[in-house]
């Protein structure tokens, strides 16, 4: 085929997020410049936000390896939304930081590139590429902060156990290859039909363990605590949220495009996923007395809750997993935000131990305000944002009368409220923590500061007014390919 | 189901026997050789075989991390350069669009190698200290 102006159109955005990592660094090449660096990164990023907007009439547009439909489009704006944010809270993060600053933007550019790669994907070969250009600078960005022991050991923890992951994915493309002939994801899920041979069924799981090890899904989700508690901030920021919801996006992809998915046994397989990841993540958040770490296995548990809509499948499936997506997204950019405003004028770890957070409000009663909204969110609290997805949720496992799954919904919701109030009740103690760990003194005219804010304000607007978003996630839907 | 699984079988048995038949193998051997063969202890016998002279030094040398950022430097262009091959046995079949594609590509690499020699990267010896963070 040859590529036409319409399609030059819509890979637009992906070309001008690549150009601006090219430019960040050859500027890093000409001149270091924290101010500036940022400052091309940020334009950079608004520039191709505002790009996505014209593109939406022209959705869907395929080519060969890439489709640009509504959940390409949708999952890119959430993935440039959170680099924004990160790139805001990189730039108070790094401030005094004594190493190279620069690079962390180039690295957090790529990473972009490769979610926005990845959840356009419509062929094994983009879907490999882009996670590997989505993994890749992560680990760098993890172990950013190399002279830290605990940031060292996220970032070569994460590089190994996800060199073995994408083993498991590799193995399972070319079982799927062996079965099809072909490697575009039409052609595989065509010839795989509904009833898929052992080979295929093969095929499917490994891949699912691929991407199952990226969403820190439960019987792969080891890894998540310690490089939640390790990284440096903005980089757990971003692998908290844009990187989940990328692989999130091409796993939805994949189970709504292939009818072998619709198969009793892997839906039970599914199913089976979904309880264990909301039980377990919730149940072993109980014990956290680190914030990162806290959030890191909550994190395990909303996967959990977000594996409903994929056991289900139909319906109100798309929308569910959008919604969901989306409040997540908002209420992890905030949380984490705190976190890494909290640690941006200290060198070692991160400010994450829950007794630097005792009292907070009453020295920082504005940010305090956003964690608590944040939590609130994450704990489905209503007039937040959470609340719109979980009821999302639980509406769907009704509809489709997954008893188990609501149940444990039900129970994960309920021992999450505890350990979420926990934290929040350390917030608002009055006697003065061990170690007095603070934000900086300006920190609300900050970059970082402007946007966790704008952030905190986004989840409670959503979560008081929803419809601009379900009817924007309803739009997605329905420009999509399936 | 019971169908399937015949058929199942009858299709895949031969994997089957594949793995089996290793699997024999490799426990036949070690299982016979640790059976028959003879063991003799001493001295000499726990030191490493190295072409039967006697090992020198440590094991444990250190190497100037630099050695391994230009080896990395090296397959990174090496490969890069590999895709070039690529394009160049097709070059009069995918004609101008191919050449700017390929431009692009060589492009970035250019860039990628005035950032590499900028930051100091393909620097061997320590003497230069690479530029460090500006003000």
């Amino acid at each position: 085929m040859t590529l036409t102006m319409t399609h030059l159109m819509a890979l637009l955005p992906l070309i001008v997020v690549c150009a601006t990592a090219i430019t960040v660094m050859l500027g890093i090449a000409w001149r270091r410049h924290h101010g500036g660096t940022a400052a091309v990164t940020v334009i950079g990023i608004v520039l191709t936000l505002a790009m996505l907007l014209p593109i939406w009439t022209m959705a869907p547009v395929e080519v060969p390896l890439l489709v640009v439909d509504g959940l390409a489009l949708f999952a890119g704006a959430m993935i440039l939304i959170s680099s924004l944010t990160c790139a805001a809270l990189a730039y108070v993060y790094l401030d005094n930081y004594p190493g190279p600053r620069e690079e962390f933007y180039l690295l957090l550019l790529c990473a972009a590139a490769g979610g926005m790669v990845l959840a356009a994907s419509r062929h094994l070969a983009t879907l490999f590429v882009g996670l590997e250009l989505l993994s890749m600078p992560l680990y760098g960005m993890l172990a950013y902060a190399f002279s830290e022991r605990r940031s060292l050991e996220a970032g070569i923890k994460y590089f190994i156990l996800s060199a073995a992951a994408t083993a498991f994915l590799l193995f399972g493309m070319a079982l799927l290859y062996a079965q099809v002939g072909r490697l575009d994801l039409p052609a595989v899920a065509a010839v795989l039909g509904e009833r898929p041979t052992a080979w295929g069924l093969a095929g499917i799981g490994l891949l699912l363990v691929g991407l199952g090890f990226k969403l820190s899904i439960v019987p792969f989700h080891l890894w998540t605590p310690d490089v939640y508690e390790g990284a440096p901030g903005p980089a757990a920021t971003f692998l908290a949220s844009a990187s989940k919801v990328a692989v999130f996006v091409v796993l939805l992809r994949l189970v709504l495009s292939t009818p072998a998915f619709q198969d009793d046994w892997l839906r039970g397989v599914l199913a089976v996923l979904a309880l264990a990841g909301m039980l377990v993540g919730n149940l072993l958040a109980l014990v956290q007395s680190n914030l990162k770490r806290l959030l890191g296995y909550s994190s395990i548990a909303h996967f959990g809750y977000l594996l409903v809509a994929l056991v289900v499948g139909d319906g109100l499936a798309t929308e569910t997993s959008g919604v969901y997506l989306l409040t997540y997204l908002v209420t992890t950019l905030g949380a984490f935000g705190v976190v890494t405003l909290l640690s941006s004028s200290y060198s070692g770890e991160d400010t994450a131990a829950l007794h630097h957070y005792r009292g907070l409000f009453w020295r920082r009663p504005y940010l305090t305000a956003v964690l608590t909204v944040s939590l609130l969110s994450l704990a489905g609290i209503p007039f937040t944002a959470g609340f719109i997805g979980k009821f999302y949720i639980i509406a769907l496992g009704v509809e489709a009368e997954r008893w188990w799954l609501v149940g444990g919904i039900i129970v994960g919701s309920a021992i999450g409220l505890y350990y979420y109030l926990r934290v929040m009740v350390t917030l608002y103690l009055v006697e003065p923590g061990m170690r007095r760990r603070d934000a900086p003194r300006d920190w609300g005219g900050r970059a970082g500061g402007v946007v966790v804010l704008g952030l905190a304000l986004l989840v409670v607007m959503l979560g008081v007014y929803p419809a601009p978003m379900i009817e924007w996630v309803r739009l997605v839907e329905h420009i999509t390919v399936r | 189901m019971s169908q399937t699984a015949t058929a199942l079988i009858a299709e895949q048995w031969a994997v089957g026997v594949f793995v089996l038949a290793v699997l024999t193998l490799c426990v036949f051997t070690a299982g016979v050789a640790s059976l028959l063969g003879g063991r003799s202890w001493g001295r000499a016998k726990s030191l490493p075989f190295e072409s039967g002279v006697v090992g020198a030094g440590s094991a444990r040398q250190r190497f100037s991390v630099k050695f391994y950022l230009v080896a990395m430097l090296f397959v990174i262009f090496d490969i890069e350069a590999v895709f070039l091959f690529g394009w160049a046995v097709a070059v009069r079949e995918v004609g101008w669009s191919g050449f700017w594609g390929a431009a692009v590509f060589i492009l970035i690499l250019l860039a990628g190698l005035i950032y590499d020699s900028r930051v100091g990267a393909l620097d061997w010896a320590p003497r230069r200290r690479p530029p460090g963070p500006a003000t």
